[in-house]
């Protein structure tokens, strides 16, 4: 019925925290970590957080992390202690690759070791991580591995790794009802038509809950690809939009 | 003395023999033999005093009282329950974060230092003395315990914090480098910092 009270010294170096799947414990001893923000929950040592925009480390910075878009979302965290993170309730986990690379959801990556660059991929809302080190991800249930070929809902997916980037399917019946239905269809919605298809080798990691955390990114990646549009483009952006708030009664 | 116990790690059970537990206000569960609920009052059960404070000070807590015999369950949204052993001694809880006390235990309200203005959380932290066990919430996972000695004092997210106790200098820290680690916008703007002796508690979900 008592709590372990936990020290410096009894804490793990880059584990979980013991009995405890949803904190985790960074030893920083020298080496730098990239770090989400609003991660840490409490840090014993000294250990300085720079933002990305002001670090002294701006080298490091430039060659390890290609995302102007989510450069507002990281900080570097240095110096010698133990850092304790965690993310909302969400089970963290820490993998390690070797000279490998992974596509991640941006939301659920919480932190990176400097050996690891990151870019942003091609899919909205997902970051690839490309190099030799260890990453923090958080996901909402325990983290399932699979390997293509698959499908899987877009919601529940973590990220992948190895295998190409997947496609949008459309379940076959759905895809049907659309094509035969008047233009502008927008019924019938599961919440299942739409699905991403994994082909190829690789694994794929899958949370068991499709609840995503924020679309803040999501959001933000968008608005990022409305940049090449056109006038033209961009009103008949702003009249759909439009359209769909006013159908949804705001 | 009223006992708690654990049923799993987020059902709190209360075995009443005649005498009273305090609870937060709509925790119980379900309930067993002859129970008689009532509002502790505006001071949570500690009198007019605790109560004009509370008032004043806008540090809000909610206890019923539970008193017969019998046996209670209580749970709040599924998060996760730490009963901890109080000898003579203080506790500083996050008020939303204490669900029971049982035993020669009085509340009050203390004035913790000076906060950002931007903390829904209050200027005031509420106390827990005496002896006997208290029940403590924590959202997102178990509750974390971190020893502070001298040598190791430590740094916390406030809304992370839960309680602490012993002998321990609770300050305010507006770090710079701290601020640009936190959340866009909604995060503190301070930290948590504790020296001294003592044991603070954390959850790993942030408020």
């Amino acid at each position: 019925m008592s709590i372990q009270i936990h020290t410096p010294a009894s804490l793990p170096s880059n584990d979980n925290v013991p009995d405890n799947d949803y904190a985790f414990s960074i030893e920083l001893a020298g080496t730098p970590w990239f770090t989400s923000k609003g991660a840490m929950i409490a840090y014993y040592g000294t250990v300085q957080f720079e933002p990305l925009s002001r670090t002294s480390l701006t080298g490091l910075v430039a060659s390890q992390f290609s995302s102007p878009l989510y450069a507002n979302d990281w900080v570097i965290a240095q110096g010698h202690g133990k850092l304790i993170l965690g993310d909302r309730g969400f089970n963290i986990n820490s993998y390690d690759l070797d000279d490998a690379n992974l596509t991640i959801r941006a939301s659920n990556l919480l932190a990176f070791e400097p050996g690891l660059a990151l870019k942003q991929s091609i899919v909205p809302g997902f970051v690839t991580l490309l190099g030799t080190g260890k990453f923090l991800a958080s996901s909402n249930g325990q983290v399932m591995f699979a390997e293509p070929p698959l499908r899987i809902d877009p919601q529940a997916l973590v990220g992948w790794a190895d295998c190409p980037s997947p496609s949008h399917h459309f379940d076959a019946g759905w895809m049907h009802n659309f094509l035969s239905a008047a233009a502008g269809f927008f019924g019938m919605a599961s919440g299942e038509e739409r699905q991403f298809d994994f082909t190829g080798a690789g694994t794929v990691l899958i949370q068991s809950s499709e609840k995503v955390i924020d679309d803040a990114h999501l959001l933000r990646h968008i608005e990022s690809e409305t940049q090449p549009l056109s006038q033209a483009s961009l009103q008949q952006l702003h009249r759909s939009i439009g359209a769909r708030l006013t159908q949804d009664g705001y | 003395m009223a006992q708690l116990r654990m049923q799993g790690h987020r059902v709190l059970v209360a075995d009443l023999t005649g005498d009273t537990v305090r609870a937060i206000t709509g925790s119980m569960v379900a309930y067993e033999g002859k129970v008689a609920f009532k509002s502790a009052g505006m001071g949570g059960g500690d009198g007019f005093k605790a109560a004009l404070k509370r008032k004043v000070t806008g540090e809000s807590i909610s206890l019923m009282e539970m008193s017969g015999t019998g046996t209670v369950y209580l749970a709040v949204d599924a998060q996760d329950i730490t009963i901890v052993e109080l000898t003579n001694d203080v506790m500083n809880v996050e008020a939303s974060q204490l669900l029971a006390l049982a035993g020669d235990l009085r509340t009050d309200v203390k004035f913790s230092g000076l906060r950002g203005a931007t903390s829904g959380q209050g200027l005031f932290t509420t106390t827990v003395s005496g002896t006997g066990h208290v029940a403590l919430l924590s959202a997102g996972g178990p509750l974390i315990a971190l020893e502070v000695t001298p040598q190791y004092p430590l740094v916390a997210d406030p809304d992370a914090f839960v309680a602490f106790r012993g002998a321990l200098n609770q300050s305010f820290v507006t770090d710079v480098t701290w601020r640009s680690a936190l959340g866009g916008g909604n995060g503190e703007a301070f930290s948590l910092r504790f020296d001294g002796q003592g044991v603070v508690y954390i959850q790993p979900e942030e408020r």
